[in-house]
């Protein structure tokens, strides 16, 4: 998260400077300021206090054992949504013409069921991990030539390869359950160190590898910068299109990591990955609100999934009616994207 | 927040279906029921988790909420939590429910391969596991419908409504799905004793996804092929959205002499049930609150120290012209 407050700025030309900037601001790039502040402090204040509300109600929320399940049970969408962060930082937070992979769901679902046919076809867990990553790398290419090659807006892209991996899966699978159950699937969904899930230690040492990718090398700067300000990343000499086809690689690899992971929590590829993608996006936008300047960032991003994966645990433990947990969901997403949407147009006056 | 646009209809439906085959492979190991009078049941100071794959059909809304009444009638404290058709969230509500360790959880539908390793799970951790319609071993009881008596019921009221001769067209598209292949044995077993009905051949295919539409085509396709009135008497099916599309495509074609027949007691099709001019004749509907219900007295026996059968069968209801109007009260369709 250093990246984005020290070098830089949002795509506002109004705010440009950096926090510590001592020369008079715009008035509006003040105000802004402010509100972002308000908005950032605001959420992980809400964040906190639901966390403090849980543990008070339900005692039993602050457990191990409970904290460690919510983190397993985070691991699946963590990973997409990371991988989409990847995305939306190098084409850019416009929802509409900037980066989105809306493909990442059913890549997780074809590399599911790729895995799960190898299992069932009595291949092993090396040959059915390679295939299903090389599954999520190829859908990531096919998007990346999509948009780099032919020029296509992302959010349409995506969409259409979203569809076509949709219906190699249904081809695949003939939208049945496979069921896969081997040594290396068991260990995954199975119980680590201290009685937490593998998958909780997964998802941590996951996001910390491309947090320290992302946020604190040279590559995550420019990827910022391509995806900020691509005209000045492309002054700069950044070869723009390399970048952004690199990010959509990496959000590939991303839903084959994510296809193997869901392989193993639900002993074999389930139909319906497809459910998957609202929250993913969901999470992926939410995410911004936990970072200094309202950018998408990796530590964001696994924040706004513990999140979200804490209010269904809580609700779940406070007994209320899991039919809410959409809700709040939804009203959130509201809030925070009215609250973005509001600062940017503001910011651009 | 759940995706609808990828086909949630087809999953569900197969969901249903898988979920209700699994039920039955495993039956057949009827005990003795415990002597254990209805008013000493008590769930008092007990905590029961209510596990349901989704609530939007019909059934599991109906067999859910009955079982969450059942528990709070009997004292206890029900913590239901509802997958919405996401095996990912079932995975997660059942691990946090079993870390809870409520003192049973009574497990609604859902795919076997998935649940069943957290079924093992909980039973692991000491926690009894009751199931509905859910065939495992992992399972102390479970609550289902008496498919062989569905199927011979249905198949009784078509033979009797068709004078016992006849042609008629039944879709066999699932009978690799148990209570569907339970249901269509049946059908076979009684017309074996009616020389004169003949099954029209081939049989047809009914599918998932597209059901309705697909049924509306392909008895489109027959009533062409079978254009004089008599040529076909009844049109036959293992459940009853094939039967919506089949009793529409006769409206439509004005062929409606012919009759139909189908399972699950939807509430669509027990409308047209009701309409005296429609050819849906009868619809054997399952009934899910007492299903829930039995499931969460089941636990009560239990709790107390009683011995539960391996499967409890809960009768279904024949809903026909004449008794749709009572049958649809009871099962608390409006």
């Amino acid at each position: 998260m250093s990246v984005d407050a020290a070098y830089l700025s949002p795509s506002l030309p109004a705010s440009i400077g950096n926090e510590a900037d001592a020369t008079p601001a715009p008035r509006g790039a003040l105000g802004r300021r402010l509100a972002v502040l308000a908005l950032r402090q605001g959420s992980l204040a809400v964040f906190i206090g639901v966390l403090v509300y849980f543990s008070i109600a339900a005692p039993f929320f602050l457990s191990v054992d409970n904290i460690g399940n919510v983190l397993g049970q985070s691991a699946i969408a963590g990973v997409l949504a990371i991988g989409l962060t990847v995305v939306i930082i190098a084409g850019g937070s416009n929802v509409v013409t900037g980066g989105i992979d809306l493909s990442l769901a059913s890549n997780m679902g074809l590399s599911a069921a790729v895995y799960a046919s190898l299992v069932q076809a009595g291949q092993g867990d090396a040959v059915a991990i390679i295939c299903a990553l090389g599954t999520g790398l190829l859908i990531g290419a096919v998007n990346a030539a999509a948009i780099t090659l032919a020029g296509i807006v992302p959010l349409l892209a995506t969409l259409a390869v979203m569809n076509v991996v949709a219906g190699l899966e249904l081809v695949l699978t003939l939208n049945t359950v496979i069921p896969a159950s081997t040594e290396f699937l068991a260990t995954v969904s199975a119980t680590g160190p201290f009685g937490i899930p593998v998958l909780a230690y997964l998802l941590l040492g996951f996001t910390a590898l491309v947090a320290a990718v992302v946020q604190y090398t040279p590559l995550g700067l420019r990827l910022y910068a391509v995806g900020e300000f691509p005209e000045a990343a492309r002054a700069a000499g950044l070869r723009v299109k390399l970048f952004i086809s690199g990010a959509f690689l990496a959000s590939g690899l991303c839903g084959g990591l994510a296809g193997i992971l869901s392989v193993s929590y639900l002993s074999g590829s389930t139909t319906g990955a497809g459910d998957m993608l609202l929250p993913v996006v969901v999470t992926a936008l939410l995410g911004t609100v936990f970072s200094r300047r309202l950018v998408p960032t990796i530590g964001g991003t696994l924040l706004a999934t513990l999140f979200v994966s804490f209010l269904i645990n809580g609700f779940q433990l406070l007994n209320i009616s899991s039919t809410l947990v959409s809700g709040v969901q939804g009203l959130l997403i509201l809030l925070v994207v009215s609250a973005t949407t509001l600062l940017q147009r503001k910011g651009n006056q | 927040m759940n995706n609808k646009f990828l086909g949630g209809l087809n999953r569900r439906n197969l969901l249903k279906l898988t979920a209700a085959a699994g039920a039955v492979a495993g039956a057949g190991l009827l005990a003795s029921h415990p002597a254990f009078a209805e008013e000493a049941l008590s769930l008092k100071g007990k905590r029961i988790g209510i596990s349901t794959a989704g609530t939007d059909h019909f059934f599991d809304l109906q067999a859910y909420n009955a079982q969450i009444e059942e528990v709070k009638r009997l004292g206890g404290e029900p913590i239901a939590v509802d997958a919405g058709r996401n095996d990912g969230k079932l995975v997660s509500q059942l691990q946090t429910l079993i870390a809870q360790k409520p003192d049973a959880i009574v497990q609604l539908l859902g795919t076997v391969s998935v649940i069943d390793p957290w079924l093992k799970k909980a039973r692991d951790a000491g926690i009894p596991v009751l199931t509905i319609d859910v065939g495992t071993t992992n399972s102390i009881n479970n609550s289902t419908s008496d498919n062989w008596a569905i199927g011979k019921d249905l198949a009784l009221q078509l033979v009797s409504d068709i004078g016992g001769e006849g042609n008629i067209v039944v879709f066999n598209g699932f009978y690799g799905v148990t209570p569907c292949a339970i249901r269509y044995d049946q059908l076979v077993n009684v017309i074996k004793y009616f020389p004169k009905v003949q099954i029209v051949q081939p049989e047809l295919r009914d599918v998932i996804p597209n059901t309705v539409q697909a049924a509306f085509t392909q008895i489109t396709a027959i009533l062409n092929k079978y254009p004089e009135k008599g040529s076909i008497k009844a049109i036959w099916s293992a459940w009853d959205i094939p039967q919506l599309g089949a009793t529409q495509a006769l409206t439509a074609a004005g062929r409606t002499e012919i009759k139909t027949y189908g399972v699950d007691g939807s509430p669509e099709v027990l409308q047209l049930i009701a309409d005296p001019n429609s050819p849906a004749a009868a619809d054997v509907a399952q009934q899910p609150a007492e299903l829930g219900r039995t499931a969460i007295r089941n636990v009560a026996k239990l709790l107390a120290g009683g011995a539960l059968p391996r499967e409890t069968y809960v009768p279904a209801l024949l809903a026909n012209k004449e008794n749709v109007g009572e049958i649809s009260r009871k099962l608390g369709i409006g």
